[in-house]
């Protein structure tokens, strides 16, 4: 009977001493060189500004753990991925834990206690285990080669479109080289590590408390059986085992000590940062401290460590290039270039325990690792970016802060400099009187009440777009009269009401923001009601989130969720079901910045619509283009815009009869684009309001018809 | 030795919609007034602001004729980098014509003693075109109007200058310093003040000068010291605007007839 404590591996087997010695020596080492370069990365992101993590940093590791052990993140849009980088996460996982627990015995337990656990039955099984840990790793990684090698997806090439292909850093093959060899040296520290196990057999296999039970190395033996097979001795498999042996653990050795100086360092990174995400990033952005001096980003130094763990944290999976509605339509911005830009410039800069003279850390220009001015005004602050990001990069707050300094410099398009002092001359963008604001509602038989003269149930927050643009103001005009049929307690603010500034506070003129907030604040708590409801997204938005760092903490719904309240609760009841074929663009202020994806599409439902979403929906939804400003600045001329891009989408659904939005901006947006797309006559843009109207058929009495307002 | 260049600044009035005219019938009611700095002055204080950026020791201090609310307008241009800002006013200034503010900005020249003096060459909302020339004037100093390009050197005794005139066409003249221009829209790209920027340069003074400070009496400023005054304000009656109604086909043959009309009258 074989006694089950010889069941084992027996470590650094017919070694002199003195190699073990050498061995520990390089070991050692190699701890060494991966804590110093821990060091020198933690160096650098002392750099960076203060920040406090809010919330307790036990309850965010146990959510960082539950997203890295599902993977949550990772499967999104890219299941295969996803799923290959779970057998390459869990296959080192389990090999890594499997070596610390042989240490454990080894290095620590036998000698203090003589303890010994790794023998017999657990052994078998801890090599079973680990033989199939190898095998997902070394799955995973031949995956992922052929995906990058076969499969070839565009943005694995890491092609730049904010460089020319003159331009010194447009050459993206450092990151592919470094791609390669990752995939490769851990696919060869895990096949030698087969071979190892194998040669190991054929060495010992004279013995039977390794031979009889090879089968729990079911890789292993497989290489033994095939070894053996081809006439493979005993002696001869000895020899290449301990030259193996060194080879494999010099390479595995180099590999952990390379970590910090190598992607490898995603795992710490990466982690850490989905530790410390702000599920509000790009929803509420910061203010500036009222002690600041200077406004925005304007060194590598301005930002903030954690936005330098950002930089380091990307994996360049490409997940946010392809989000982009810019980069999809040809404009000079990638989110990930702008990270790896940054990256590369701290890198550069923060390497060392000195700092370079303040003028060397501007992060602004066309120089390698900056950001240009192009590429930060081509955002259109969609989020689609921040959304997507397995590894919870965010990048807009680091564009808008940014963007601040620009604004500060005066470096922007000439029309949106108008356009800021035209909302600061008149509260909108319209350059309208403020008295003008609700003019819209002269056409109602029924006057809105005034929210300052009296209290009413729900305050109106209508918008600059609903106001005054006057495709919008019919829909302000109709959803006025769904609120009167259904006895809603409604008023306005009227010329107290001024644009929300949520695009402003996006632009980076935070100043003209503080104004506008303050003043709508101010008027807010002047006037009584319960709610507020709003038509506009953006209004949603920044109400709703970053109000309450300006004193104004107010309850707000968009109007999707009350008026599905109103249908469901029957007080507004759908009389004439609509039956058209119908697609539903998520408003990117109230689908991924709020969540809000699921009433509009009851809506539809209760009036009788049959929906068919586009590929690109809810949380993918694809960005109008008129968000972060844009709508304030001219597009370039000949390319495809955003909106175009969006139409034609919708355009390959079978029959499609109504383009659906619910957004004053989105409205203006598809309008125009359903018609320099050609797809006029084929299907029509409806804000749901409309299509509500048309199924709670009632007459609605108008003083003047709606065209003609002054 | 600073350079000072002195820039004389107007917060003007715009209208609100809907406006009325003021029960005296001298002007429109305040109720709808509009207040912001003359568009040419953005223009002439960005001058100032780029010689002083060249480098070399330049001085911008503004300057302006009115109540308090013209604060605004100056911390606009403390933002948008002027050193000094200052407001002269007395109430028996209100109802000065162009001569009279010329006769207050002349005074405050003298007490300043700039090496250049800018102006904008109208207002855009009392249109006289005539207040930075009439400080010329008066000062007896050399002068230009409606320049649109400025070449000069800082300690330099002559400038070159370049003139809008009619017809698109252009005129280059040397000019003796220290002068008095008055500066035309288009001369250069006027930066952008962030509210931000605005805020901070509350925190800068705003000189405040009244009679006493320029040696002036009462009867050098208001309609006392002008050379004109105003009689009334008025809307005139709309014109000859009929909207032409009815069908496609009806509203073509009113318009016929309408020219028909005009037509057979000229003959």
């Amino acid at each position: 009977m074989i006694d089950s404590l010889s069941i084992t591996r027996t470590l650094f087997e017919d070694f002199r001493p003195l190699a073990v010695t050498i061995f520990y020596a390089i070991g050692y080492g190699a701890i060494g060189v991966f804590l110093w370069g821990t060091w020198i990365q933690i160096r650098k992101y002392r750099y960076g500004t203060t920040y406090d993590v809010a919330g307790s940093l036990i309850s965010r590791f146990k959510q960082m753990s539950a997203t890295m052990l599902t993977h949550r993140t990772l499967v999104r849009r890219d299941h295969a991925a996803g799923g290959a980088h779970a057998l390459i996460f869990f296959g080192f996982a389990l090999l890594f834990l499997g070596t610390s627990t042989i240490t454990v015995e080894y290095d620590i337990l036998k000698p203090l206690t003589g303890m010994r656990f790794w023998y017999g039955n657990f052994y078998l099984w801890f090599s079973l285990v680990l033989d199939v840990a190898g095998l997902m790793l070394g799955g995973g990684l031949v995956f992922m080669m052929w995906r990058r090698g076969w499969l070839k997806p565009p943005k694995l090439n890491y092609a730049r479109p904010d460089r020319s292909p003159t331009d010194p850093d447009y050459d993206r093959s450092g990151y592919r080289i470094e791609d390669w060899a990752f995939l490769w040296s851990l696919l060869i520290i895990a096949v030698t590590g087969f071979v190892l196990e194998g040669m190991r057999l054929v060495w010992l296999q004279s013995r039977p408390e390794v031979w009889d039970y090879r089968w729990w190395s079911p890789i292993g033996s497989a290489v033994a059986m095939a070894m053996r097979g081809v006439g493979l001795g005993a002696e001869t498999a000895g020899t290449i085992r301990s030259g193996l042996w060194w080879f494999h653990g010099l390479i595995a050795l180099a590999f952990i000590a390379l970590i910090p100086f190598t992607k490898v360092k995603h795992i710490f990174t990466a982690s850490a940062s989905l530790m410390l995400r702000d599920p509000l990033a790009a929803q509420r952005l910061p203010r500036v401290p009222d002690t600041q001096e200077s406004v925005g980003f304007s060194y590598i130094t301005d930002l903030n460590w954690k936005q330098l763990l950002h930089l380091d944290a990307c994996t360049k999976c490409g997940r946010c290039h392809e989000a982009c509605p810019a980069n999809a339509t040809g404009a000079p911005l990638s989110p990930r270039d702008v990270i790896l830009s940054l990256r590369e410039f701290a890198n550069k800069t923060l390497a060392s325990g000195t700092l370079p003279d303040q003028v060397e850390l501007d992060i602004h220009g066309k120089s390698p690792g900056q950001v240009s001015m192009e590429t930060l005004w081509s955002c259109r602050t969609c989020m689609a970016c921040v959304e997507i990001c397995p590894v919870a990069v965010e990048h807009i707050p680091i564009i808008v802060q940014m963007r601040r300094k620009l604004v500060e410099a005066g470096d922007m398009d000439p029309l949106l400099t108008k356009t800021l002092q035209t909302i600061a001359k008149t509260g909108n963008s319209f350059g309208e009187s403020k008295r003008k604001r609700g003019s819209w509602t002269k056409a109602l038989a029924t006057p809105i009440k005034d929210a300052r003269k009296e209290p009413v149930d729900y305050l109106w927050f209508v918008g600059d777009y609903a106001s005054f643009d006057p495709r919008n103001q019919k829909v302000s005009q109709t959803f006025a009269g769904l609120l009167q049929e259904a006895n809603v307690d409604f008023g306005l603010l009227y010329d107290s009401e001024q644009n929300a500034g949520n695009d402003v506070r996006r632009v980076g003129e935070e100043g003209l923001y503080d104004l506008l907030a303050t003043a709508n604040i101010e008027a807010m708590k002047n006037a009584q009601f319960k709610t507020i409801v709003t038509t506009d997204p953006h209004s949603f938005n920044t109400i709703r989130n970053e109000y309450g760092d300006f004193g104004g903490t107010f309850e707000i719904e968009h109007y999707t969720t009350l008026l599905r309240d109103l249908l469901t609760s029957g007080r507004l009841k759908v009389t004439k079901p609509l039956g058209y074929r119908v697609t539903f663009h998520d408003p990117c202020h109230l689908g991924r910045f709020n969540k809000g994806y699921d009433a509009p599409r009851d809506i539809l439902k209760m009036i009788g619509c049959e929906l068919i979403d586009m590929k690109r929906c809810r949380d993918n939804s694809f960005c109008c283009g008129a968000g972060g400003g844009r709508i304030w600045m001219p597009d370039p001329v000949g390319v495809e815009k955003p909106a175009q891009n969006r139409i034609r989408e919708a355009a390959w659904i079978e029959g499609l009869e109504v383009y659906v939005v619910s957004c004053p901006k989105d409205l203006t947006m598809f309008e125009d684009a359903v018609k320099t797309t050609g797809n006029e006559g084929r299907f029509v843009v409806r804000e749901l309001i409309e299509l509500v109207r048309e199924a709670v058929a009632s007459p609605v009495v108008l003083e003047a018809p709606v065209e003609e307002l002054a | 030795m600073a350079t000072k260049i002195l820039v004389a600044v107007k917060q003007v009035i715009a209208l609100d919609e809907d406006f009325e005219i003021r029960a005296d019938g001298k002007d429109v009611d305040a109720d709808f007034f509009l207040r912001d700095l003359n568009e040419w002055d953005d223009f002439s204080l960005e001058e100032a602001v780029k010689i002083k950026e060249a480098g070399g020791e330049v001085e911008v201090v503004v300057v302006t004729v009115g109540p308090e609310e013209a604060d605004e307008s100056l911390r606009k241009c403390l933002a948008k980098g002027a050193d000094r800002a200052v407001r002269i006013w007395d109430e028996t200034m209100e109802g000065s014509d162009s001569q009279a503010i010329a006769r207050v900005l002349a005074a405050a020249i003298k007490h300043e003693k700039p090496d250049l003096v800018f102006a904008g060459v109208q207002s855009s909302d009392h249109s006289f075109a005539s207040t930075g020339i009439a400080v010329a004037g008066l000062l007896g100093w050399p002068h230009a109007a409606v320049v649109n390009q400025f070449d000069f050197s800082l300690g330099a005794t002559q400038a070159v200058i370049r003139r809008e005139l009619e017809g698109g066409v252009l005129q280059m003249m040397n000019i003796d310093l220290p002068a008095v221009l008055s500066i035309q829209l288009g001369i250069n790209t006027p930066r952008y003040a962030s509210l931000r920027t605005i805020k901070q340069a509350a925190a800068k003074p705003i000189e405040s000068w009244g009679l006493s400070e320029l040696s002036l009496s009462a009867s050098d400023v208001g309609e006392a010291g002008s050379a004109s005054r105003v009689r009334r304000m008025y809307i005139p009656e709309k014109g000859r605007a009929q909207m032409i109604e009815g069908s496609l086909a009806e509203q073509a043959a009113k318009l016929a007839a309408i020219i028909k009309e005009f037509k057979g009258a000229s003959v």
